[in-house]
């Protein structure tokens, strides 16, 4: 009997029984995920880490992947005559990369929470609308 | 990768095939339980696994080479810091969906035969028994605020002593022991000194 069953009441101890038999009940499902999630923690920490180094290697295809977004974004967002079309597409193509760098907004798409961006979209046009 | 069988991890051998042997049992022994007190936290199934699986994957990233008597308390802390995260989540995402347009949630999706299989269950009667008693425990357990919540799960679920469910929860052993015995005190109120 371990030192904390030693000193429990009856209180205790029935709860501590109902709470085993709780997990005594939790379904093949479940655990089955959480072996899987135990394996994939168990490869993760064998896997060779990579150097500091690794990240370089990816640059240039970092820097492909922006300049094209870049070019992308400054050919959809021409602006009318009288602004600096220079300055307008830097702007945008900035607050773009803060979006696509931003990984809360990654996070809510992975959450197919689409409909958030719809929302936003609705609301982005609207406002050109009023304007 | 062996079968992992709860119970000591070997902390002899060094290296790292019987290290990720040591692990492994260690998960393995302490999953389940994991997963109760995260469900707890976060009355959610889903996010429950989610939780016990991040925290997994950073003791074994960051903290494997650690000495194994270290895990449980590194563990549970990682964990615990991982549910107050998707608290924080799910508190943001609620205010951004409540200026959303209703959508009927999970309308369309199947329940789930594997989900819905029955487990390996007890007597009927004494199963009736605990049914009640697990429900009602769970219902205050759900209360608690999540110190306490924490607290008491450490000490009856897991096992845990004041040092280490002090060091799993970032504090000092008098704010454990304070949490814990508020936590039996709102526990009896609610079920009764003896409810089983």
């Amino acid at each position: 009997m371990s030192p904390v069953e030693e000193s429990a009441t009856d209180f205790e101890r029935n709860a501590r029984t109902v709470l085993e038999e709780s997990v005594q009940r939790i379904d093949a499902r479940t655990r089955s995920r959480l072996n899987q999630a135990r394996h994939a923690a168990l490869e993760a920490a064998v896997a060779p880490r990579r150097g500091w180094w690794h990240g370089f290697t990816l640059m240039p295809a970092a820097g492909a992947a922006a300049a094209a977004l870049l070019v992308a974004v400054t050919l959809w967002h021409r602006e009318p005559a009288g602004e600096l079309p220079v300055l307008a597409a830097q702007s945008a193509s900035v607050e773009d990369m803060d979006l696509l760098t931003d990984s809360e907004g990654l996070d809510l798409m992975e959450g197919g929470d689409g409909s958030f961006y719809e929302w936003a979209a609705a609301q982005a046009e609207n406002g050109a609308s009023d304007s | 990768m062996p079968p992992a069988l709860p119970g000591d991890v070997d902390l002899t051998d060094s290296s790292a095939q019987s290290r990720s042997r040591a692990l492994n049992q260690f998960l393995a022994s302490v999953e389940l339980r994991a997963f109760k007190i995260a469900q707890a936290g976060l009355r959610h199934e889903d996010d429950a696994l989610d939780a016990v699986q991040d925290a997994m994957l950073q003791l074994a990233r960051a903290y494997a080479d650690r000495p194994a008597e270290e895990w449980k308390p590194l563990f549970y802390r990682i964990l615990e810091n991982r549910i107050r995260d998707m608290q924080r989540r799910r508190t943001v995402r609620g205010r951004v969906i409540a200026w959303l347009p209703h959508r009927g949630e999970d309308e369309d999706e199947e329940p789930d035969p594997i989900a819905q299989a029955p487990s390996p269950e007890p007597q009927p009667v004494k199963r009736l028994e605990l049914d009640e008693a697990m429900e009602a425990l769970e219902k205050a357990l759900g209360e608690l605020p999540r110190r306490q919540q924490q607290a008491f799960l450490l000490r009856t679920l897991e096992g845990m002593d004041v040092a280490e469910t002090a060091a799993a929860m970032g504090c000092s052993q008098g704010s454990v022991k304070t949490h814990y015995f508020r936590a039996l005190q709102a526990l009896r109120a609610q079920l009764g000194e003896l409810y089983l």
